[in-house]
């Protein structure tokens, strides 16, 4: 009696063993995959996000949600997931002040090593620029009256350590004026709007979907090459910044915590490819004015490491 | 605006405009009662379900929802001592006392009637005026901020009962809660003691479900409780009659000016309108003395300038392109959604959708009458509940709303701190609202005087210099601040004579 059914279930346990690795390696979703945002509801990072999620549901032929976890410029949101194990269930979408910044500048429990890099998403370029009444019609315009008139003029930015501010310590100490001009840090890109349109800071970087809600003027462009809807205003290499600070770039893209398996990966990476290529993905893009840029999970491998070590000058000129 | 009316109400009254208005509202009402889901996360939930509506249809939901929640934020506040949102957390002081008098359903009463004068009024502001008022409020730079906000924090020393000292006491500690984290001009990490949970800092939300809703059931658990008692003695909202009004009108028209007012200037909000107008109000009201006990005078300050908040939110939002708070920044990114760039040629650009969305605005301030009576009908039988259940329901009401705001267990652990800590303090004496107002007030008191700074090169002379509306607001801090002294002098002198 108890013999037999020791038999049974040995040969129980190995069927069911038999069948859990090979469903493992077949269908790797099994259960819903979950999109960590690092900040909140609403804003600029989670409307990509949720608009990307249906696409990336369906290319990986599994479900999709997004939750969000905001707090500390995002550190809070990476800091929990680099401590999770690497299911590939949970995957989360850092930006490159998440993934490069935040960690060089701060005291939080991940680096470079903690990820698995899936695939980078969206790249939007960063545009400086200044109130459309401004006496500034050029960025030469700009830097001439700032050396005239060292400490006199403003540049603010959404918070120490923000996209904004970089992008405008890049210009301004690729042009060799960072000292001349001060900083004005404000909490979130409204208040600083604000601040332009009423004359209180003469100069402020951020995405052309930002620039575009109020009456400004753009000066340079961190892009390769001059945008479509701004063929007059130069790049940031034609301004005369050098690499690295000119290469600067507002990239985002997946991760999961360190160690996934490679098969998972490519599975993940392959997915979001299709994603990021699909009809409904491309149209929610224009609509949003988002540039996309997807890099399978090697090449964004490569990619976020060189990032990782080219943002230290960036990250020096700022002073954080 | 006024000659694409009739096209605008064409869009308000189909079957889709009106149904959005009236469930919307409805929802936010409830989502607003509910303690941790404030105005911002419940627009932020409904958010995704707008992407597949129209224009106008997908603005005026948020804008229900917003409306709603800042109304529904008061039923909580009234019937369980929770504010449903930061918001109404001044509500509480003298909404709960009157609930406990058995007037919970005249207290929801005044609570109603003053939340939709402040709506309305906030509303046909912001139809005929916003260009105006957002030009004039771009004058409101760092060092403006600062004056109004340091005036703000004399009402600390109003809303101090018992002990002055106290009070003061519980105020430093809720500036001093506004400090940890990072550093707002420098980034640098401040008192959080290598860990890194703290570089966020404290969510204000899990502090203030914390020190209202988790303190009030220990203090409750503490004393006897007996299972056939009710928390609240609730049947239905009860309209105030006409002449309860008389000598109250003063109260609701400061009231209702001091939140759109502050809901028109960046950098504040709601919450802090609704303390500045409830301090003003236990100031000047004729009804003063019975404050903090049951005076509906301090349920009218308090509602009236968080609803009237809403349009004024709207007007650089609208007219700027600029979003006035996180509630106003989720409407615009959903107009980039779809199809639409929020900024200063909104309003030219699109004169049928703003109409519609005004009107509609308006529409859904006026339905919250009917609609706040049937969420109370739907609150009375809950609320017949015995209090060991009531008790149970808001700790995890409250559990599951904090944790749902930024999906962060750490935020738990502060409000359960938060929570004894609190109970502590109040078993000492220390009022609560203090605490509560210097951690609203905090962050940008400091982030408005150190850009200030930064303005004037460091130099606190250049400060009021050249700032005529800061020097203003500096003046009259100093004279709030010096009022009740010589008063008191005065009194004194009198009664030598």
């Amino acid at each position: 009696m108890f013999e037999r059914f020791k038999t049974t279930s040995c040969l129980a346990a190995i069927v069911c063993a038999g069948m859990a690795s090979s469903a493992a390696a077949q269908e790797f979703p099994q259960q819903p995959v979950n999109l960590v945002v690092p900040f909140n509801a609403g804003g600029g990072t989670d409307l990509l996000i949720r608009g990307f999620a249906p696409a990336f549901a369906e290319a990986l032929g599994g479900n999709v949600y997004v939750s969000n976890m905001a707090g500390g410029s995002g550190t809070v949101a990476a800091g929990s997931l680099a401590e999770e194990d690497p299911d590939g269930y949970r995957l989360g979408y850092w930006s490159m002040t998440v993934a490069t910044v935040q960690p060089q500048i701060k005291d939080v429990p991940y680096d470079k090593d903690s990820w698995t890099p899936i695939c980078s998403i969206a790249a939007s370029p960063m545009i400086l620029f200044t109130n459309a009444g401004s006496p500034f019609k050029t960025i030469d315009d700009a830097v001439e009256a700032v050396k005239d008139e060292p400490g006199r003029y403003l540049f603010g930015s959404s918070g120490p350590g923000a996209m904004t501010h970089l992008a405008a310590v890049a210009a301004f100490e690729g042009l060799g004026v960072l000292k001349d001009v001060r900083h004005l840090p404000f909490q979130g890109s409204g208040p600083a709007l604000q601040a332009m349109a009423a004359g209180t800071i003469q100069f402020y970087a951020d995405t052309e979907i930002l620039m575009n809600s109020g009456d400004f003027r753009p000066l340079v462009v961190f892009a390769p090459e001059r945008l479509e809807s701004y063929p007059e205003v130069p790049t940031a290499a034609e301004a005369g910044i050098e690499p690295p600070l000119a290469e600067l770039d507002l990239w985002g893209g997946l991760f999961a915590p360190h160690d996934l398996d490679p098969k998972i990966r490519d599975q993940l990476s392959e997915a979001c490819g299709k994603a990021v290529a699909s009809d409904e993905f491309q149209a929610f893009a224009e609509r949003t004015a988002t540039v996309l840029n997807y890099r399978d999970a090697e090449s964004f491998d490569v990619f976020f490491r060189k990032q990782y070590d080219d943002n230290k000058v960036l990250i020096e000129a700022a002073g954080l | 605006m006024l000659n694409t009316l009739p096209e605008a109400l064409s869009i308000i009254f189909t079957l889709e405009g009106l149904l959005v208005l009236v469930l919307g509202t409805f929802l936010g009402i409830v989502l607003g009662a509910l303690p941790g889901i404030g105005s911002t996360v419940a627009v932020a939930m409904v958010m995704p379900f707008t992407l597949t509506m129209g224009q106008a249809p997908a603005i005026l939901l948020l804008l229900a929802i917003y409306a709603g929640s800042v109304y529904g934020g008061s039923v909580s506040a009234i019937l369980i001592n929770t504010p449903g949102t930061p918001q109404s957390a001044a509500t509480c002081f003298d909404g709960f006392p009157m609930a406990q008098r058995g007037e919970a359903g005249l207290a929801l009463g005044w609570a109603t009637v003053a939340s939709i004068i402040g709506g309305v009024v906030s509303a046909i502001v912001l139809i005929l005026a916003a260009p105006t008022l957002a030009a004039f409020a771009l004058n409101f730079g760092p060092i403006e901020t600062f004056a109004l906000v340091l005036l703000g924090l004399t009402c600390i020393v109003s809303v101090s009962e018992g002990s002055m000292l106290k009070g003061l006491i519980a105020g430093t500690i809720g500036l001093f809660l506004a400090v940890v984290g990072g550093d707002p001009i420098t980034g640098e990490a401040r008192f959080t003691f290598g860990q890194f949970q703290l570089l966020a800092g404290f969510d204000l939300l899990a502090v203030v479900i914390g020190v209202f809703a988790i303190t009030e059931v220990l203090m409750r658990v503490s004393g006897p409780l007996d299972s056939s008692n009710r928390l609240t003695d609730f049947k239905g909202v009860v309209l105030p009659r006409f002449r309860d009004w008389s000598g109250r009108v003063k109260v609701l028209v400061k009231s209702v000016l001091i939140g759109n007012g502050i809901g028109i200037l960046p950098g504040t909000g709601a919450a802090t309108a609704a303390f500045i107008s409830y301090a003003e109000a236990k100031r000047s009201s004729p009804n003063r003395a019975a404050f903090g006990r049951g005076e509906p005078d301090g349920i009218i300050a308090s509602e009236a300038a968080n609803n009237a908040v809403t349009g004024g939110a709207l007007v650089p939002t609208m007219a700027l392109g600029i979003p006035g708070d996180a509630v106003t920044a989720v409407m615009l990114a959903t107009l980039t959604l779809h199809g639409i760039t929020p900024g200063v040629r909104l309003m030219s650009d699109n004169p049928v959708l703003m109409g519609a969305i005004f009107t509609g605005f308006l529409l859904i301030n006026l339905i919250l009458l009917p609609l706040g009576m049937a969420v109370g009908k739907i609150a009375a039988p809950i609320l017949r509940l015995p209090e060991a259940f009531m008790l149970v329901g808001i700790v995890l009401l409250s559990t599951v709303g904090v944790y749902f705001v930024r999906g962060n267990p750490f935020d738990l652990l502060v409000m359960v701190t938060a929570g004894i800590f609190g109970f502590i303090l109040r078993r000492q004496g220390y009022p609560m609202a203090p605490l509560v107002i210097g951690m609203v007030l905090g962050p940008t008191l400091e982030i408005s005087l150190r850009q200030g700074l930064i303005l004037t090169n460091g130099s606190f002379g250049a400060f009021y210099a050249g700032h005529p509306i800061a020097l203003v607001l500096g003046m009259i801090t100093i004279v709030m601040l010096a009022l009740p002294a010589v008063n008191r002098m005065r009194a004194r002198q009198g009664a030598d004579s």
